[in-house]
């Protein structure tokens, strides 16, 4: 018990110490500590995101696959599409880094249960920078916004975000019941071309901001 | 028929929900999954609604043909389950009665139907809810019709031969919609079919052939398992290393080195550590 709770305090004490380091390195100006509040009433509900009634019926069927992805804060703003898994069981990423990938095996964005996934690449083969390198600049309450076909826009608010070797990627990110999240992944340094390039990802994970708490 | 489908699995679930009060007080507990197994219960008997009771105990009310209940957790044990016409038990004659063992985590399916020669019957499948891989479903068929051996065919191709009643096949395959149909065995005179069958990822569809081909009202009953489902094995988002190479002073060592990934890390525990106290 006594090892677990210096353990706990040892985190605590290294995370506070990386947070105060990011927030003096990063770019974008948010105050920190006031993030939460601050992003829900900037960009908690766009204007003219209301669908029409036409699509709004094709939401009888229960099926709102996500069209568009955006994090405001960090300029992330992604065409979404639906992908599986390659014949060799891996999941499925646009080749286009300006596109990100929901995996339509899993949960939809805005589901009642689950964690839907949203990848999107770091680079491309071709010299391109991807739209979710955007998420190394990410903060705690920083909003994500997700457009469905035929149905409302869903928001998120970032809770976590990790680092983790790519043959640990955390089974939670895939679970398909227990409470809703959205997961945003991509590539993250280091970068080993000998071992087939990044070595790891990068996971942000987002809660969905409940509509009737909103202004 | 399709329309009545789940009113009719609604209705039998919750009196299903009644009985088990009776039956397996501790069923809700958690705790208790350990002791329970999930039975689901399937009727292919044409004409003839039942109830359903197990030690004496009705489990199913009015449960009509080419209904399959949802998966239902029962203590694990043995079971005498009768089948009555609606209305007739539990004190009059069973139409069947067959006394079954559900061990602890087993998951199983009893069905009520006929044998190949049309006399009714009930039999006991064990089904296999063991995970696929990502991508895709197991595909079961079970021949439960007074029929003779059949092949099941999915887009023209033959998937399982020779299956005979009361038995069943079962494959993993890539999960998606297919055209399937059943053909006498070694024949393409088709039984029953075409019908579109979606296989559902990381889940069990176990299709049903059930009726009577000589009463000409073979017809077919799907069940879904779900939670077989496995991640992928890797999620390969990076390209040439321009993220790094092109503009790398952005990878803020904070998040980028190995500390920053303790870190995080550690944020995360002391959370779940924090939280676990509430």
């Amino acid at each position: 018990m006594a090892v677990a709770v210096l353990a706990a305090v040892t985190a605590v004490v290294l995370g506070v110490l990386w947070l105060a380091q990011g927030r003096q390195q990063a770019a974008p100006p948010a105050d920190f500590g006031a993030v939460p509040p601050a992003a829900a009433s900037d960009t908690g509900r766009p204007s003219g995101a209301a669908p029409p009634p036409s699509v709004a019926e094709r939401a009888a069927v229960r099926q709102s696959p996500p069209e568009r992805v955006l994090v405001p804060a960090v300029g992330l703003d992604a065409r979404v599409e639906g992908v599986g898994v390659t014949p060799r069981g891996d999941m499925t990423v646009p080749d286009d880094p300006a596109v990100a990938g929901w995996y339509r095996y899993g949960p939809e964005p805005g589901s009642a249960e689950g964690s839907a996934v949203l990848v999107g690449h770091l680079d491309s083969e071709t010299g391109d920078l991807g739209e979710f390198a955007a998420l190394r600049d990410v903060r705690p309450g920083d909003t994500v916004e997700v457009r469905r076909a035929g149905a409302e826009p869903v928001v998120h608010r970032v809770t976590a975000r990790a680092t983790v070797p790519k043959d640990e990627l955390p089974p939670s990110a895939f679970r398909r019941s227990g409470p809703p999240v959205l997961t945003l992944i991509t590539c993250a340094p280091p970068f080993e071309p000998e071992r087939g390039g990044y070595t790891a990802n990068l996971v942000v994970t987002a809660e969905p901001v409940d509509a009737r708490q909103g202004p | 028929m399709r329309s009545r489908f789940p009113v009719a699995i609604a209705a039998s679930t919750g009196a299903c929900a009644l009985a088990l009060g009776v039956a397996a007080p501790a069923m809700a507990a958690p705790a208790a999954e350990q002791d329970t197994a999930m039975v689901s219960v399937v009727h292919g008997i044409p004409d003839m609604t039942v109830d359903v009771y197990a030690n004496g105990d009705e489990l199913l009310s009015d449960f009509e043909p080419g209904t399959v209940t949802d998966p239902q957790s029962l203590k694990a044990g043995t079971y005498d389950i009768q089948i009555f016409e609606a209305g007739q038990g539990p004190d009059g004659t069973p139409a069947l009665e067959k006394t079954v063992e559900v061990g602890e985590g087993d998951t199983a399916t009893i069905a009520a139907h006929l044998s190949a020669d049309g006399t009714p019957q009930l039999t006991a499948f064990a089904d296999d809810v063991s995970k696929v891989d990502p991508g895709q479903g197991r595909l079961t068929v079970r021949h439960i019709a007074a029929a003779p051996a059949v092949d099941v065919r999915a887009g023209g191709e033959p998937v399982f031969t020779g299956l005979t009643n009361p038995n069943e096949d079962s494959a993993v395959v890539d999960a998606g919609t297919v055209e399937a149909d059943v053909v006498l065995a070694g024949t393409d005179t088709v039984a029953l079919g075409p019908a579109e069958l979606n296989v559902a990822e990381g889940a069990g569809t176990v299709v049903y052939a059930w009726g009577s081909a000589e009463d000409d009202n073979l017809a077919l009953a799907t069940q879904k398992f779900s939670g077989m489902d496995s991640m992928p094995k890797a999620v390969h988002a990076g390209g040439d290393g321009t993220a790094v190479s092109a503009n790398s002073t952005d990878w803020t060592p904070g998040w980028a080195a190995a500390g920053g990934v303790v870190a995080v890390a550690g944020v995360l525990a002391a959370r779940r550590f924090v939280g676990k106290r509430d």
